[in-house]
């Protein structure tokens, strides 16, 4: 597996939390999506990935070399924050400029295409644009100077879903090339469904796993069961329950040999949802 | 570099046009009553401190950040913003002096004689240098404690240059040495150079701020 970034043991400590040794991933031609609840360390881990922050320990390469040693890998870099980082003054043609001056591979005209694409004007201010707006000038600006590896930390999150979908097709489009990549968080799981071939789970700032995305759609599996039957399953084969109002949610890592092996209980296929709130809301085999 | 310079300028030129404004209506209200130095100096002080005003631009829009993502490094960040007060510092001289030369044109010339056009033109290299001390130290401030708090601090800003070049001049004097006005003009010219070497330690503190500094 050639690995367009490799994120290996990243720590850092903040009074009250700690992102404890994380590590991952993510191979050539593929979209990692990173998950996790509300503080569960993924902007901490983004930002220690970009050298935003000075981890205690670990090791961040892209295409095996270190950032810091090696800046110019930035050129191959795009990245999206939550938020347009531009002041609300500027307009899409200036942004253009300024990003113009900063990229040797710069593509004006790329930038162009983008900015009719997404039908954004290219002379309003930005304080004039919508929210979705500014998340596609800033998906734009991201793409224009021709990046191997895009980093997009909740960017679609202003989208609706018929943007959100446009801009699925965009990022399809990119890891179309097997040299590219992409490492994509976002609070909006079924996009992650539509787009994403791994999936890496934080949380309180731990990674809980990585996983092929078909893995848990078709693999994992719930089991809806009564009192009596949860206390019959197998502990071993359990990966997060939750007791609710009439029954028990457990989660399984295989559906098909629960439907076998459970057939008095109702066995459902899991969202990224699902697994996200049993293994934040609910318990967890040690 | 370059980016950084034309994202600074073209968040500052929104606004110009009110800058200008003031300008005017300080050039009328101050050129007659207390000439044209004190007009100059006003512009100048005025444009360093909108150095201040672009690290505000940056915080609101979380721009600092998003440059460290860009193909520049730290130490580029912290140039660019010294090139930027060096560039603010310039104009606000130069539309000083257009201006103040302006209003004693309208005034038929009426300016007191040590508001003659040498004096003006010796002025503008000093004015310079204060203006580019004042706003140099307000640099690593507004990097180590933000812009709005940089704002409060710019009282310090203007008072440790002043502070510093009053004890030299004082000791000089107790020294008892005096100058000539040959020495004095040779003081003015090498005052943007005493300011230069100012803005280099302050280059170096800010560089060690924003190394240390994270997001």
């Amino acid at each position: 597996m050639d690995a367009l970034l490799q994120v290996k043991d990243l720590t850092k400590t903040y009074p009250g939390f700690t992102l404890d040794h994380v590590s991952f991933t993510v191979p050539k031609g593929s979209i990692m999506g990173l998950i996790g609840e509300n503080g569960a360390g993924k902007s901490t881990t983004i930002k220690g990935i970009l050298g935003l922050i000075r981890p205690e320990a670990g090791a961040v390469t892209f295409w095996g070399q270190d950032l810091a040693g090696a800046p110019e890998l930035k050129e191959d870099i795009g990245v999206v924050f939550d938020g347009l980082s531009f002041y609300e003054t500027l307009t899409p043609a200036r942004v253009g400029s300024i990003l113009g001056a900063a990229y040797r591979r710069w593509d004006d005209a790329l930038y162009k295409e983008y900015m009719q694409r997404f039908s954004l004007p290219m002379d309003k201010e930005i304080k004039g644009l919508s929210k979705g707006m500014k998340a596609k000038l800033g998906i734009a600006a991201a793409l224009a100077h021709r990046p191997r590896f895009l980093i997009l930390d909740e960017a679609t999150s202003g989208l609706d879903p018929v943007m959100r979908d446009d801009m699925l097709d965009v990022f399809l489009e990119f890891v179309q090339d097997e040299e590219h990549g992409i490492l994509m968080s976002s609070h909006i799981t079924t996009d992650l469904e539509k787009v994403a071939d791994y999936i890496t789970f934080i949380h309180e700032g731990r990674v809980l796993f990585t996983r092929p995305k078909d893995e848990l759609r078709y693999q994992w599996g719930i089991v809806r069961c009564g009192a009596a039957a949860f206390g019959r399953m197998d502990p071993a084969g359990m990966l997060a329950w939750r007791k609710e109002a009439y029954q028990y949610d457990v989660l399984v890592p295989d559906k098909e040999a629960a439907r076998r092996q459970y057939k008095d209980a109702v066995v459902d296929d899991a969202t990224i949802d699902d697994i996200l709130l049993l293994y934040v809301k609910g318990e967890r085999s040690k | 570099m370059k980016s950084l310079l034309l994202k600074d300028l073209y968040n500052i030129s929104y606004n110009a046009k009110a800058m200008l404004l003031i300008m005017v209506i300080m050039t009328a209200a101050v050129v007659p009553t207390a000439g044209a130095i004190p007009e100059m100096a006003g512009f100048t002080i005025l444009c360093a401190m909108m150095e201040v005003t672009t690290f505000n631009f940056d915080e609101t829009s979380g721009w600092t950040a998003y440059a460290l993502v860009l193909p520049l490094r730290r130490n580029d960040i912290v140039r660019a913003k010294f090139a930027v007060l060096a560039i603010f510092c310039t104009v606000g001289v130069l539309l000083g002096l257009a201006l103040s030369g302006a209003a004693a044109f309208l005034m038929g010339g009426r300016l007191p004689e040590e508001n003659g056009p040498l004096v003006l033109l010796a002025a503008v290299p000093v004015l310079w240098a204060i203006a580019f001390a004042m706003g140099s130290t307000s640099i690593p401030l507004a990097f180590r404690f933000g812009a709005e708090n940089a704002r409060v601090l710019i009282v310090v800003a203007f008072v440790v240059p002043m502070v510093i070049f009053v004890g030299l001049a004082g000791a000089l004097s107790m020294a008892g040495v005096t100058l000539s006005n040959g020495q004095a003009i040779a003081l003015f010219c090498a005052s943007p150079l005493a300011a230069l070497a100012w803005g280099a330690v302050m280059y170096r503190l800010s560089c060690g701020i924003f190394a240390k500094t994270e997001w």
